[in-house]
């Protein structure tokens, strides 16, 4: 899958769970730059797209992001394997 | 905000973003008593992790060690609707019986009983509450004290004549509450609260999230009930769904928790539930939040004498 596609798909999941509907992420953005991403719906965030991309997360994975462009090279790798 | 709870929150900000963001909100919602109490209690606790050759930054990297393996553990729980152990032998040597694992656990969780908004309402619930008993209590045990907190207030609180025991399964436990406190009348006991004596003695008797950590909770509240005297009370918390390193018993929502203390005999005093999130009690069901129980209680009188 491309990057670009997956930044696109997990827009959609942000959107959906922060009820943000003008959100628009880019590969920088970062918990600092979006208000409503806190540590509750991160979580959520993580299962959606885990159940979304039909793939599984480990803790060491997640707490490795440092922004939005890490969980989508993050999908990319696991959706490949 | 004073210097030591400002620190806490900027170096949690630089570490830790998302969670920094809970924090925030935690710490711009509570009172100025509670100010007055976080003070007293950092800078109390600032002096002993001094005199231990520790820094501030310590206690906040234990605190944070603490959520990464909370994080893990939700994720897990995400997955698969189950705590990860179910065994006591499993996080007895895991983690009680690890002092590595169980240092960093009970440091944080010391932070955090001012940190977590849930945390410092359970603890505001019990110092309000235990003056009620303070003439009534004589001979007083904690179970699983952890950090020795609350314990530390209820010397404070209850009568000077007061005996006080605690029972913890963790070397590591019995030695942070042992020098936190540095207070000669507790008497401390390591063992697991099931092999401890079946004496009826004890007329209250503490236990603050331990209930969770065991296999069988029904069997320990009727040990409980068998140690207290017949007008004793017990302090019980314990939480819903909160996955966590040493957590083997799954409660599922606040009904069942009641349900049980009825089934070993009891009757509920009083009781509180505190969200662990900023959510409507309706998101916290569908999303499963944690919910942090805590009563107390009183054994329920039988009709037959
Ligand atoms: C989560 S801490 C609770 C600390 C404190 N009471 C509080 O409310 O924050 C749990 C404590 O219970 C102890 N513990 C767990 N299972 C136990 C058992 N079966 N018998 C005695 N202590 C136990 C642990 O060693 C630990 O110190």
């Amino acid at each position: 899958m491309e990057l670009n596609d997956i930044l696109q798909q997990l827009n959609e999941i942000f959107k959906d769970i922060l009820d943000l509907d003008t959100l628009v992420l880019t590969p920088e953005t970062t918990a600092r730059d979006v208000e409503e991403w806190d540590s509750l719906s991160h979580i959520q965030i993580i299962v959606a797209a885990e159940k979304h991309f039909k793939i599984r997360l480990t803790a060491q994975e997640i707490q490795a992001l440092e922004n939005v462009g890490d969980m989508c090279k993050l999908v990319q790798k696991k959706s490949a394997q | 905000m004073n210097n030591l709870i400002q620190h806490i929150f900027e170096k949690i900000e630089e570490l830790s973003p998302i969670h920094a963001k809970k924090l925030k909100k935690n710490l711009a919602g509570f009172d100025d008593l509670y100010y007055e109490r976080a003070n007293a209690f950092l800078h109390k606790y600032n002096q002993f992790l001094m005199k231990n050759d520790k820094t501030m930054d310590y206690a906040i990297d234990c605190y944070l060690k603490m959520n990464a393996d909370m994080l893990a553990e939700t994720i897990d729980f995400a997955h698969t609707g189950k705590y990860s152990s179910s065994k006591f032998e499993e996080v007895n040597k895991r983690v009680y019986a690890n002092p590595e694992t169980m240092a960093y656990y009970m440091h944080g969780l010391l932070l955090s009983q001012f940190l977590w908004k849930h945390h410092y309402q359970v603890y505001d619930y019990y110092i309000n509450t235990l003056p009620t008993y303070a003439t009534q209590v004589k001979n007083y045990l904690e179970i699983g004290a952890g950090h020795g907190l609350f314990i530390s207030k209820a010397i404070e609180i209850l009568d000077p004549q007061t005996r006080f025991t605690v029972v913890d399964v963790s070397p590591t436990s019995i030695d942070l509450a042992k020098n936190f406190i540095e207070e000669g009348r507790i008497h401390f006991i390591l063992s697991d609260i099931l092999d401890f004596s079946e004496e009826s003695c004890y007329d209250f008797v503490s236990m603050g999230e331990v209930l969770e950590h065991v296999e069988e909770p029904l069997q320990l509240l009727e040990k409980i009930r068998i140690m207290l005297t017949p007008e004793g009370t017990v302090f019980v918390t314990t939480p819903t769904n909160a996955p966590s390193i040493d957590h083997i018993y799954l409660f599922r929502n606040v009904k069942e928790i009641q349900a049980l203390i009825h089934e070993a005999g009891f009757e509920i005093v009083s009781e509180q539930h505190f969200l662990t999130e900023d959510v409507s009690l309706e998101r916290a069901e569908k999303l499963n939040v944690s919910i942090m129980y805590g009563a107390f209680l009183k054994k329920r009188k039988t009709n037959i004498s």
